[in-house]
C-alpha cells in the first residue's frame, strides 16, 4: 500500500476516533435524547469496510453503528444533527442513533433488534441475485446475535441459494453486561461455518490497512464464487469505567455497552490503551508518534470548526 | 373449479407477468406444492421459485430485504400459524420500511389460515386481524370469486408490503362465484348485493355465512345489503353505515376468534351515527375457544334470525296496512 494511502487511511481512523469523542462530550452534557451506543475501539473495521465498498454495495447495521456512519457520511455534522433529531440530520431527524441508515451512501438498513438486519441483509442479496447485479451486500453483526435463530437460519439461506454476501461479527466478548463465559456455552465460529460450507476468515490484529487489502480480496471472492463470507473480528470496545460500591472500593469495572462513557474526554488523550486493542496504538506502528499526533490535532480541529 | 384451484391460476398468471420476481416458501415447488396452491408455478426467465429451508422469521426479513432491494418477493406460507414466527420482522422491520417511498420493490405475505378445524391445539389460529393490527399491515382476505381476481391482480405485485389470507377451510371447496356491486378504493370493503331489509356485514372469512344468510331471507321474501370486510386496518365505514341506516338491521358476521375485532370498530361507529331497529351480531362466544381438536366452524341460527325478521318485516307491512 502507497504510504498517501495509508495516511488517508490513518486520518480516517482518527476522524471515526475524535468525532466519537466530541459526540460523548455532549453526550455527558446531556444533549441527546435518543440512545446513543459509541464504537470507541471498532474504528479499523468501519474504516475498512467503507473503504471497499464499490458502487452499489450495500451495507447493513445494527444499533451500534456510529463508526460506520461516520465512515460512510465522511462528515460529523450529518450524524451529530440526526442525534438532536434535527431535519438537516443525516436522516432528516426520522431514524435518531440506533437505526441510522443513509441510503445515499450505501447504508440501507439498521436495526436495534438483536439479529433482526441478517434476515434483510439476506434478501437484498437474493435481490442482486434476481437482478444480476455485481455488488455486495455487508452486514455487521455481534457476538451477541450470533446466539440468535436468525444468524443461523441466514447462513443456511445465504448458502442454499448461492448469495454472495460479507458477514462481519464484531466479537466484543460482552453482550450488555455479560461476557460470553457468563452467558453461553463457546461457539466455534470456524467450525460452525464450515459445518455449512461457508467460508471463515477471522481478523485480530487491529491492522486497518491489513483489513482493507484482505476484505477486498474476501469481496471479490464471493462475488466470483456466488457465496457468503463470515469475518469474525476480534476487538475490545473502549471507554470502560468503574463503579466504586462497597464490594469494590478499588472501583468495579464496567464494560462500556451504551450512553456516555464518563472517563473519556477531549481534553484527554485519544488513545486510551497502549495495546493493539486501540486502533490508534496500532498506527504508531506505521507512523511516527509526531505524525499521528498532527494529524489528530488537525483533524480534532477541523471537526470543531465543522460543528461548532 | 375449486376455491384452490382458482386462486393458484391467479397467481400462476401473476407471476408470469412479473419482471424481477422471486416466489419463495416452503415446498412450494415440490410435493403436493402447498396443497395446490402453487402447483404448475412458472416464472420468467431470470426470475426465481425457492423452496426454502424452515425459517419463518428470516424468511419475513428475507422478503422486505428483496423489496427494498426493488424486486418483487411473494412468501408463500404453509399455514398463518407459522407467521407467529416472523412478528419481529413484520413489526420492526417493517416500521422502517414503511417511512420510505415504495419504489418499484414489492413484497407479498400469502398465508393459509388454517380454519378447518380439528387440527389441534397449536394449529388454531385464524386471527388475521391481529397481524395486520399489530403494525397497522394492509391486509386482505379472500373468499370467492370478485374478491380473488380483485386483491390478487391489484396487490400481488403491487409496491409496499401486503398480507393476503386465504382459508383452508375452502380449499377443496367449490368457489363461490360472486357478482360484485361496488369495491372500495383500498380494496377493503365489497358489496354484493343491495337490499331493502337487512344488511349483512361480513368479516374475516365469514362471507359464506353470509351468503347463506341472504339466500335464507330471500326465500321469505327479504332482500339484504351483503357486504364483506376482508382488510381488518384500516376500512372507511362511511358506506355501510349509509346502509344500516336505509335498512334499519344489522346482522354482523365475524368469524375471528380473536378479542381484537375489526367489526368492534364498526359497531363504536354504529352506536353514534345509526338508528336499528333490530340488531343480530354473531360471533364467536368465548367459551368457543376451545384448545382441543374441535369442528371450528361457526354454528349460525339461520331460522331464527330470518323468523324474527319475517315477523318484524311482517308486522311493519300490517301497520301500514291499517
Amino acid at each position: 500500500m502507497e504510504h498517501q494511502d495509508k495516511i488517508k487511511i490513518a486520518q480516517e481512523v482518527l476522524r471515526l476516533r475524535l468525532s466519537q469523542i466530541l459526540v460523548n462530550d455532549r453526550y455527558k452534557k446531556g444533549d441527546f435524547k435518543v440512545p446513543i451506543h459509541l464504537a470507541l475501539g471498532h474504528e479499523a473495521i468501519a474504516v475498512a469496510v467503507s473503504a471497499i465498498m464499490e458502487g452499489k454495495d450495500q451495507l447493513v447495521l445494527t444499533h451500534r453503528n456510529i463508526h460506520y456512519n461516520l465512515a460512510r457520511a465522511g462528515s460529523l455534522k450529518g450524524e451529530l444533527d440526526e442525534y438532536y433529531l434535527k431535519p438537516q440530520g443525516l436522516a432528516r431527524g426520522l431514524l435518531g442513533s440506533m437505526n441510522l441508515d443513509n441510503d445515499n451512501r450505501g447504508v440501507v438498513y439498521s436495526s436495534s433488534i438483536l439479529g433482526n438486519n441478517l434476515p434483510v441483509a439476506a434478501g437484498l442479496s437474493l435481490g442482486n441475485k434476481v437482478k444480476s447485479q455485481e455488488s455486495i451486500v455487508i452486514v455487521v453483526t455481534g457476538d451477541g446475535a450470533i446466539e440468535e435463530g436468525s444468524f443461523y437460519e441466514s447462513l443456511v439461506f445465504l448458502k442454499s441459494n448461492g448469495l454472495s454476501e460479507l458477514i462481519i461479527i464484531e466479537n466484543n466478548q460482552w453482550s450488555l453486561a455479560t461476557r460470553i463465559e457468563e452467558r453461553r456455552c463457546p461457539i466455534d465460529l470456524a467450525k460452525f461455518a464450515d459445518s455449512l460450507g461457508v467460508r471463515y476468515e477471522i481478523f485480530s490484529s487491529n491492522n486497518p490497512f491489513e483489513y482493507i487489502s484482505k476484505l477486498a480480496d474476501y469481496r471479490q471472492w464471493s462475488l466470483s464464487n456466488k457465496a457468503p463470507v463470515c469475518v469474525e473480528v476480534q476487538l475490545t470496545t473502549l471507554g470502560h469505567w468503574r463503579m466504586k460500591t462497597d464490594g469494590y472500593p478499588e472501583g468495579k469495572f464496567i464494560n462500556y455497552h451504551a450512553g456516555p462513557a464518563p472517563d473519556v474526554d477531549s481534553q484527554k488523550d485519544y488513545i486510551f490503551t497502549s495495546t493493539k486493542e486501540d486502533v490508534v496504538f496500532v498506527l504508531r506502528e506505521h507512523f511516527k508518534k509526531e505524525e499521528i499526533e498532527a494529524m489528530a490535532d488537525r483533524i480534532l480541529s477541523q471537526l470543531q470548526k465543522e460543528i461548532a | 373449479m375449486k376455491y384452490v384451484e382458482y386462486i393458484n391460476k391467479l397467481i400462476k398468471d401473476e407471476v408470469l407477468r412479473a419482471d424481477r420476481m422471486v416466489i419463495f416458501g416452503q415446498n412450494i415447488n415440490a410435493g403436493s406444492c402447498l396443497s395446490g396452491l402453487t402447483k404448475n408455478l412458472k416464472v420468467k426467465k431470470g426470475n426465481l421459485i425457492i423452496n426454502t429451508p424452515n425459517c419463518e422469521n428470516s424468511l419475513v426479513g428475507i422478503g422486505f430485504g428483496a423489496m427494498m432491494n426493488g424486486v418483487s418477493a411473494a412468501f408463500m406460507m404453509k399455514q398463518q400459524d407459522f407467521l407467529l414466527l416472523g412478528i419481529d420482522q413484520l413489526v420492526n422491520t417493517y416500521n422502517i420500511i414503511r417511512q420510505r417511498s415504495a419504489g418499484e420493490g414489492s413484497f407479498t405475505i400469502m398465508t393459509i389460515i388454517v380454519d378447518n378445524g380439528y387440527e389441534g391445539p397449536q394449529s388454531r389460529l385464524n386471527h388475521f386481524g391481529d397481524f395486520c393490527s399489530i403494525a397497522g399491515i394492509q391486509g386482505f382476505t379472500i373468499t370467492n370469486t370478485a374478491d380473488a381476481k380483485e386483491i390478487i391482480s391489484s396487490q400481488f405485485n403491487a409496491p409496499g408490503f401486503r398480507i393476503i389470507g386465504i382459508s383452508q377451510r375452502l380449499f377443496k371447496q367449490e368457489i363461490m362465484e360472486m357478482n360484485v356491486l361496488s369495491v372500495s378504493p383500498d380494496r377493503s370493503v365489497f358489496q354484493y348485493a343491495q337490499g331493502k331489509q337487512a344488511t349483512i356485514i361480513c368479516f374475516n372469512l365469514s362471507l359464506p355465512y353470509g351468503v347463506v344468510m341472504a339466500g335464507r331471507l330471500k326465500e321469505k321474501g327479504l332482500s339484504a345489503s351483503l357486504f364483506s370486510v376482508n382488510s381488518p386496518v384500516p376500512v372507511n365505514w362511511d358506506e355501510l353505515v349509509h346502509d344500516i341506516n336505509k335498512t334499519g338491521t344489522l346482522i354482523l358476521i365475524d368469524d375471528l376468534k380473536s378479542r381484537n375485532l375489526a367489526s368492534d370498530n364498526l359497531l363504536v361507529k354504529v352506536l353514534g351515527h345509526c338508528t336499528l331497529k333490530q340488531k343480530f351480531i354473531i360471533r364467536r362466544r368465548p367459551e368457543e375457544n376451545v384448545f382441543s381438536p374441535h369442528h371450528d366452524q361457526m354454528v349460525i341460527d339461520y331460522d331464527h334470525i330470518v323468523g324474527q325478521l319475517a315477523t318484524e318485516w311482517q308486522g311493519g307491512l300490517k301497520s301500514a296496512e291499517i
